[in-house]
């Protein structure tokens, strides 16, 4: 079991209505917000160069809109720290329909773009459900964990809880969006992590995953039964054998790593950097915008964004053993992992050591839904931290 | 907690080291792959849509070019080599080296060594076959269709249909969105105007080259360019040409009774009933075909259209139609008859005398202003005096406009105004100049201290003197002759002030009508019809009577045309010559009862009206009307 705020003191429902507005304020996570302002403000920085030459004539037409992201995001976030995380714990049953019924709207309205469907038309904006599902989901699951908090080492309830979190994540799979449906099983993995699910039942839990894994990538084509779509397949089969790939499967990658190789120390530039500009590089202002950025500036820039990752995930760590409670802990732990996984796949994918899923990278690719649904996720980090401080030093006082 | 701290540790490890296994230690080897990534795109330029004539005749048209491009970024490392390589460049594609060079460091500057340089539009076929033939020895050089303008008429209606030229960096900031570095666009008149009407969609084609840039084999077609639009314009090839004609006719027959400084002028015929241009000449002009293909100042200057050589040629570049303005002289004076109507100060068939002389009871410095006929002593009615364009008949209207008491107003400008004068005429004939109708406040404000240190405590006041020479057409009225012809249409329709225009229809290359923005509609003025009667009649009588003005040229016309002329003193300065010089006018329409064309004509510094601007006028009904008009003999009249 971990160790967080709450449970080292013996009541887990004490004085949570306590916390005023101004003590959570005052107790916010300083560096967490500077290294969220930070990554934003790269993150638009990347863009301006990025997608400079992708529409003829508007070099800004990405940027602008990007600003008004994060903007809209940047209130997202202020009403994350304003709610009490407690609210979610108590309404997560209608959190957990309304995910299900995004994504289910999605499934039967929702426009194909580029060979998945995961947009809806909202008029002036294609929103995209999965992305703010990612925090719903963290929000509804780490609910129903609590809930059964003291079953929680027991088989029965980590199975009930893993086949209640697979509905979501079977139903964004067949979208079909796979880097989404991995994000959220990553989430999933994590929460029952920090919930205190026993080493044993987790290692099982693990073996099992790898052998779907290996089920659905080599014994389901060799008897004939495909879960996958052909190029998710491709993309992942060319990932570990790069050999077999095909050459479209191939081009993306062997493009992808010469532009972040192509960068070196300093970056080429925005107007120099061949790869962006003429385009050989498919997708640089969303699934590989990593590659751009590095391709135009180079090792120094690409350490920043990393670095500020890094900054970003270590104080949401942090977070975790601060919480106030079970609840918040788990959907720290959530949110965190989420981000890391996202990180590590969107990243690794433009440098060849992860497959190719398409994942877009936090705060910086080109999206509303995700800047909008990643800055929220940081408001509700923010506000169990505030409220994690504020509940501690409120009995210490005692 | 320590495990997932290991986790992220460990995540973020991998992709540090792998971003620095990438970037610092393999970079070199990534960036040569970036730069052998072996295709280049070529922009596919898209003919330009063509100007045709009402009819639908081409005015301007394309041909079909080959372009020598240049990549910088593949020319070789080595300065000798790239030296060289220009060199030889240079001479293959007869540009000066320098040329080259500062397009090069032009993208040098911008940081921007992927886009290609422009070395010549049009290659011609030697060259294409001798840069293909070497390919190896002119790495980056590539060649592209493009297309450059071409004018079957040369010169014919130069300012009315503007040219074409790349774009520059300040047009590209103000236009942004859809424009791009290496696009052509309209630099002034019809294909400035319809800029976006005309222009196409670049398409692009994909041209394999090795890893020094040298093409192998010929471009692919990516996406095929998309042809501009068609743009038909409301002139008639075969009236432009006429007005073009009559307007050299006039300037020489100026010429020819003595009018030395005789050397330019404009014609506009407008159609009375909707505004539409039927023909708007400019002389001098110039064969904008020097814009197209590869500019040269040499070129430029030999049409007069650099600022050093401009003046020589008395500014070829120049629309004289609504670019420039002229004192009208007696052009004007159905303006003055009309708002002396309107305002009552006049019953038309009133008699007042007409004499070689006029004082004005109110003009305290007793200035005589004289009349163009000193002999003539007989009273006129309205009519007469238009006809006979008597000057002390309009004096004493002009002395009457400025002894109306302050309550009036200023009722000789206000109708000025009303008429379309002293703003600009909302044509889309561009550029435009609003002209000058001088009022009080603006004497006020023109004559400050500053500006006018001698005299301005007198200057800035409105004395009796510029009401009569406004009456006249003099003075500080300023007017083109876009407007006046616009004026005269209000005259011939009943009172209809048209959008003067050159825009007919716009169609795609394969004939779909384009949606296009409507002009405003003829906008009827407030003024009697009975007093347009009575301007008409004045007209008619100018151009019928034994008596008017332009009797001797239009007299025995076929057709039925009424019109007046003008005589308008300016004063210039020429090399060597300053004093005052007749700018010669002619403003009519016909037929008279039923107008379906008003023509203008100015003769710069060209005598009297009737003897340059009313013959020019007449060759040009004369080509409407299909009749054969002599050429005329001229009297001496005002």
């Amino acid at each position: 079991m971990l160790e967080y705020a709450g449970s080292q003191r013996a009541g887990l429902q004490r004085h949570r209505e306590g916390i005023a507005l101004g003590n959570v304020v005052r107790s916010l996570d300083w560096v967490l917000v500077a290294g969220v302002i930070g990554l934003v403000a790269v993150g638009l920085w990347a863009i301006s160069g990025v997608t400079r030459f992708d529409v003829p004539g508007s070099p800004q037409h990405y940027l602008q809109r990007q600003i008004a992201y994060a903007v809209i995001g940047g209130f997202a976030l202020l009403i994350g720290i304003v709610i009490d995380p407690d609210v979610y714990r108590r309404y997560w049953r209608p959190i957990f329909i309304g995910t299900i019924g995004l994504i289910a709207i999605v499934l039967l309205a929702g426009k194909a773009a580029r060979g998945s469907t995961r947009w809806i038309n909202v008029g002036f904006f294609t929103f995209q459900p999965s992305e703010f599902g990612k925090l719903l989901f963290v929000l509804a699951i780490a609910g129903y964990i609590t809930e059964r908090a003291r079953g929680v080492s027991t088989w029965r309830s980590t199975l009930r809880t893993v086949s209640f979190g697979l509905i979501p994540v079977a139903l964004v799979f067949i979208q079909p969006d796979l880097g989404t449906a991995l994000v959220y099983s990553a989430a999933l993995a994590a929460m029952l992590f920090v919930c205190g699910t026993p080493w044993r039942q987790l290692t099982v839990l693990g073996s099992v995953a790898v052998l779907a894994i290996v089920a659905v990538l080599w014994i389901g084509p060799a008897v004939g039964v495909s879960f996958l779509k052909p190029y998710q397949t491709h993309r992942l089969t060319c990932f570990i054998h790069p050999s077999q790939c095909t050459v479209d499967a191939r081009y993306n990658l062997e493009q992808s790593i010469a532009a972040v190789g192509s960068g070196q120390g300093n970056g080429r530039g925005v107007n120099n950097a061949t790869q962006t500009r003429l385009n050989f590089l498919p997708e640089h202002g969303t699934d590989f915008v990593f590659a751009s950025y590095s391709e135009q500036r180079g090792f120094i820039g690409a350490s920043l964004l990393l670095a500020l990752y890094l900054l970003v995930l270590w104080r949401g760590l942090r977070i975790v053993t601060v919480a106030r409670d079970l609840y918040s802990a788990i959907v720290a732990g959530g949110i965190v992992v989420a981000l890391l996984f996202q990180i590590f796949v969107n990243v690794g994918m433009t440098m060849g050591i992860a497959p190719i899923t398409g994942i877009p990278l936090p705060f910086v690719s080109v999206g509303g839904s995700s800047m909008i649904a990643n800055l929220a996720a940081m408001g509700v980090l923010l506000a169990i931290y505030a409220r994690g401080r504020a509940s501690r030093a409120a009995s210490r006082r005692r | 907690m320590g495990i997932l701290g290991f986790a992220l540790l460990a995540v973020f490890a991998a992709l540090f080291l792998r971003l620095w296994a990438l970037q610092v230690l393999a970079g070199q080897k990534y960036v040569n792959q970036a730069q052998a990534n072996s295709f280049r795109i070529l922009r596919q330029p898209a003919p330009r849509g063509l100007l045709l004539d009402r009819t639908g005749i081409p005015l301007v048209t394309n041909i079909p070019t080959t372009a020598i491009e240049l990549w910088p970024s593949d020319l070789p490392r080595v300065y000798n080599d790239r030296y060289a390589e220009l060199a030889r460049l240079a001479k293959v594609a007869r540009i000066p080296l320098y040329e080259i060079a500062r397009g090069i460091k032009a993208r040098q500057k911008s940081n921007d060594l992927v886009t290609p340089v422009t070395i010549r539009e049009n290659a011609s076929g030697p060259m294409q076959k001798y840069l293909a033939e070497r390919a190896s020895q002119f790495p980056g050089v590539t060649m592209s269709r493009s297309w450059i303008r071409h004018y079957p008429y040369q010169d014919l209606g130069a300012q009315a249909l503007g040219y074409v030229g790349a774009i520059t960096e300040p047009e590209l900031k103000r236009l942004g969105k859809s424009y791009d570095l290496n696009d052509q666009i309209g630099q002034a008149g019809a294909e400035s105007t319809y800029d976006t009407y005309l222009r196409g969609v670049a398409g692009a084609s994909k041209l394999h080259v090795d890893n020094f840039g040298r093409p192998l084999g010929t471009a692919q077609l990516a996406t095929l360019p998309k042809p501009g639009n068609s743009v038909r314009l409301t002139l008639s090839l075969k009236l432009q040409e006429a007005a073009e004609k009559a307007l050299q006719y006039g300037i020489g027959l100026a010429q020819s009774n003595g009018e030395w400084a005789a050397r330019g002028g404009a014609i506009v015929a407008l159609d009375p009933r909707d505004g539409s241009i039927l023909a708007m000449a400019s002389s001098p002009t110039y064969k904008p075909s020097v814009y197209a293909g590869h500019v040269t100042t040499r070129e430029l200057g030999s049409q007069g259209l650099t600022t050093k050589t401009a003046s020589a040629q008395n500014y070829p570049a120049l629309d004289r139609a609504t670019d420039a303005t002229y004192p009208p002289g007696s052009v004007f004076k159905p303006v003055t008859a009309l708002a002396a109507m309107q305002e009552h100060l006049i019953a038309p068939y009133e008699n007042l005398p007409c004499t070689g002389t006029y004082q004005s009871p109110n003009d305290r410095s007793h200035h005589t202003f004289h009349n163009w006929d000193p002999n003539v002593n007989q009273a006129m009615d309205l009519p007469t005096a238009l006809a006979y364009s008597c000057d002390t008949y309009f004096y004493q209207l002009g002395d009457d406009f400025y002894s109306l008491p302050g309550n009036r107003g200023q009722p000789l400008q206000k109708w000025a105004r009303i008429f379309g004068f002293g703003h600009l005429t909302g044509s889309d004939v561009s550029p435009e100049v609003p002209g000058l109708v001088p009022t009080i406040g603006w004497r006020k404000q023109n004559f400050s201290k500053e500006k006018d240190p001698c005299c301005w405590q007198v200057d800035e006041l409105w004395k009796p003197g510029n009401s009569i020479q406004l009456a006249i057409g003099q003075g500080d009225l300023l007017v083109t002759p876009l407007q006046m012809a616009r004026f005269y249409a209000l005259i011939a329709n009943g009172g209809y002030l048209v959008t003067p225009h050159l825009l007919d229809d716009v169609q795609t290359s394969t004939g779909t009508l384009v949606q296009m923005p409507q002009l405003p509609s003829p906008r009827q003025v407030p003024v009697d019809p009975a007093a347009l009667a009575i301007v008409r009649q004045g007209l008619l009588e100018g151009t019928h009577a034994t008596f008017g003005t332009s009797y001797p040229v239009f007299g025995q016309f076929p057709v039925s045309i009424a019109g007046k002329t003008g005589t308008a003193e300016k004063l210039i300065t020429l090399p060597g010559y300053t004093g005052l010089k007749s700018q010669s006018w002619w403003c009519g329409y016909g037929p008279t009862e039923d107008a379906k064309i008003v023509v203008c004509a100015v003769i710069e510094n060209g005598g009297h009206g009737g003897t340059a601007a009313a013959p020019a006028a007449a060759q040009v009904f004369g080509a409407f009307f299909h009749v054969h008009v002599k050429q005329a003999t001229s009297t001496h009249s005002d």
